[in-house]
């Protein structure tokens, strides 16, 4: 679920803005660390979630502002240094700040523990880490399909000169759906914190894994993404059940078979 | 003699007088690897995110037979040439089905797979400690222990490259794959087989990265995890982008610029790499088309000016 969250985040960015954004890992690790400053500020877990993906965007539209904007006739690898500068940044300053030795944080007090599901003892914060981004994967799906936002973020991936001849300011669209994307990213690091912990290269795995769910989904395709989340996820944890070592390389096995059988992605038209 | 050839050789022989000898020899060592880069970059128009991948890899399997079987030095490099294609060969078969950003995430997505994969092979790769202890043997009975050695034999080795690079680059295949980097459709129109062409070039850039690999193994000593990280890939871009792409020099003299900087700025503070990130964020937003370009502008406007 966790990858169909970043794969979505992902998308909405390669397939709006057209840059590959190398930077949506560290934006993941970022969510982690302003959620876990922020408990400690707070002292409240359900502020701070709410909190902490809101700040990853609002530097994601800072930096869609500052950086990407003069780079969209650049061409890809300036775009890609850009990303790329970006992402050293944000990792090196998270050491700078918070120390390069990693830190845990505990769920909150009403979600430690597990339950007993009958054939199996379940953490409880997992579960709800499942549902949650259950939800915000329906919600962001809902939020594309069915308001008109979504429908101007939708027709700017098919066909940007058109949406802006329509009348609609396509420098705001881009600037929304880099931070649409990057809240996205947020939320994906905040709810990962509990469970892995956190450190400064923790988004380094997670944005190969988005890059993946992305080629796998095609082009801007945000359904294909949720789907393509899923199947990760799931091969992922069925290998890490008999082989634990080879549960990253599963991921680009998967990636490999789907690509040779179908180079266009698993719904992708293009 | 062509100009250029003539100050990088004044720069082949110059550069120990100035540089320390390990610095210098990283210099050539890092424009060998920019080299085969800037085939697929500048000459192809395929961005690869990769490259560590077949630098680390050929570094890697060259520096565990150096170690635990002794083999030569030729075979060494032969060797790592091999890994370094063979490695493209099937990286670029998966990639090549994709093209524009897909291509660019797929090679990054399968260097994060080989880095992984070295990451928990510790038998053979050392993990995160990397893999110490990587011999230098002596090269046709000659002693290349001492710095200015080894360093002499590098430079040999990068003139070497340059002068295939120069020939691959003027060839017929060198032709049609800046063909295919101008107008990609009008190039399969003509007949010519795409996907086998970016392939062919993704071959001979994973060869080149290869021979860097095992020459940076050798010149360290040492095979580090980050051989074959993401960041390392992201390096190469930078330099070959910053020297200015699409041109055969361009690379190194990105690679002379990246190494210095990053030299120079790690000895600062421990941290660099922040340093080196708003390194990429200015030259990308103020200085775009690299040295080459700038130089090149330079003179004409210096012509015009007259």
């Amino acid at each position: 679920m966790l990858y169909a969250l970043m794969g979505i985040g992902l998308s909405i960015i390669t397939g709006v803005l057209n840059i590959p954004n190398f930077a949506h890992g560290a934006l993941f690790a970022l969510g982690a660390y302003f959620l876990f400053t922020l408990i400690q500020l707070l002292g409240n877990f359900w502020l701070a979630l709410l909190l902490a993906p809101l700040g990853v965007g609002l530097l994601g539209a800072l930096i869609e502002y500052a950086g990407i904007r003069p780079l969209y006739k650049a061409g890809h690898d300036y775009q890609l240094l850009l990303t790329f500068g970006l992402s050293l940044i944000v990792t090196e300053g998270i050491i700078v700040v918070w120390s390069p030795v990693g830190m845990s944080q505990l769920p909150p007090p009403l979600l430690r523990g597990g339950v007993d599901l009958g054939i199996t003892f379940y953490p409880k914060y997992r579960l709800f880490v499942m549902a949650a981004a259950a939800l915000l994967v329906l919600g962001a799906w809902l939020f594309l399909e069915k308001t008109r936002y979504g429908a101007i973020m939708r027709a700017g991936i098919e066909d940007k000169e058109m949406v802006s001849l329509l009348g609609i300011d396509i420098h705001r669209l881009f600037t929304a759906a880099f931070a649409l994307g990057c809240v996205l990213a947020g939320v994906a690091g905040a709810l990962t914190a509990p469970i892995r912990g956190l450190n400064p290269w923790m988004g380094v795995d997670m944005l190969g894994i988005a890059f993946v769910v992305v080629a796998l989904a095609g082009l801007g395709n945000l359904l294909g993404s949720i789907v393509a989340g899923l199947l990760l996820g799931v091969a992922q944890s069925l290998v890490a059940l008999v082989w634990p070592e080879a549960s990253v390389a599963v991921i680009f096995a998967v990636m490999a078979a789907v690509l040779l059988a179908r180079p266009q992605g698993l719904f992708g038209i293009r | 003699m062509s100009r250029p050839w003539l100050g990088i050789l004044a720069a082949v022989f110059l550069l120990p007088v100035f540089v320390r000898h390990t610095i210098a020899t990283e210099i050539w060592i890092f424009a060998i690897f920019g080299l085969g880069l800037n085939l697929l970059m500048g000459y192809t128009g395929l961005l690869s995110f990769g490259q560590a991948t077949f630098f680390g890899s050929a570094a890697y399997a060259a520096g565990y037979l150096l170690k635990y079987y002794g083999i030569n030095i030729f075979l060494a490099l032969a060797l790592g040439i091999a890994v370094g294609a063979v490695g493209a060969a099937l990286v670029g078969y998966l990639c090549v089905q994709r093209s524009g950003l897909y291509f660019i995430m797929l090679t990054f997505a399968l260097n994060q797979l080989f880095y992984f994969t070295a990451y928990q092979w510790t038998t053979v790769t050392g993990g995160e400690d990397g893999m110490p202890g990587v011999p230098r043997p002596s090269a046709l009975g000659l002693d290349i222990h001492p710095p200015l050695a080894y360093y002499a034999a590098v430079a040999l080795l990068f003139l070497l490259s340059l002068w295939v690079m120069r020939r691959i680059v003027e060839s017929p295949l060198g032709k049609i794959l800046q063909s295919i980097r101008d107008n990609e459709l009008r190039a399969e129109a003509l007949g010519y087989d795409v996907p086998r062409m970016k392939l062919a070039a993704f071959v001979i850039g994973g060869a080149f990265s290869g021979l860097a690999g095992v020459l940076y193994a050798m010149l360290f000593g040492i095979v580090p995890l980050e051989a074959i990280g993401f960041v390392f890939s992201g390096n190469v871009v930078f330099a070959t982008l910053i020297g200015g792409s699409g041109s055969l020099y361009g690379p190194v003299i990105g690679s002379f610029v990246f190494i210095w900087l990053s030299e120079s700025v790690a000895s600062m503070w421990a941290r660099w790499p922040l340093l080196l990130g708003v390194a990429f964020v200015v030259v990308v937003l103020f200085f775009r088309g690299g040295v080459v370009e700038a130089w090149a502008r330079f003179w004409t406007w210096r012509y015009a000016a007259r």
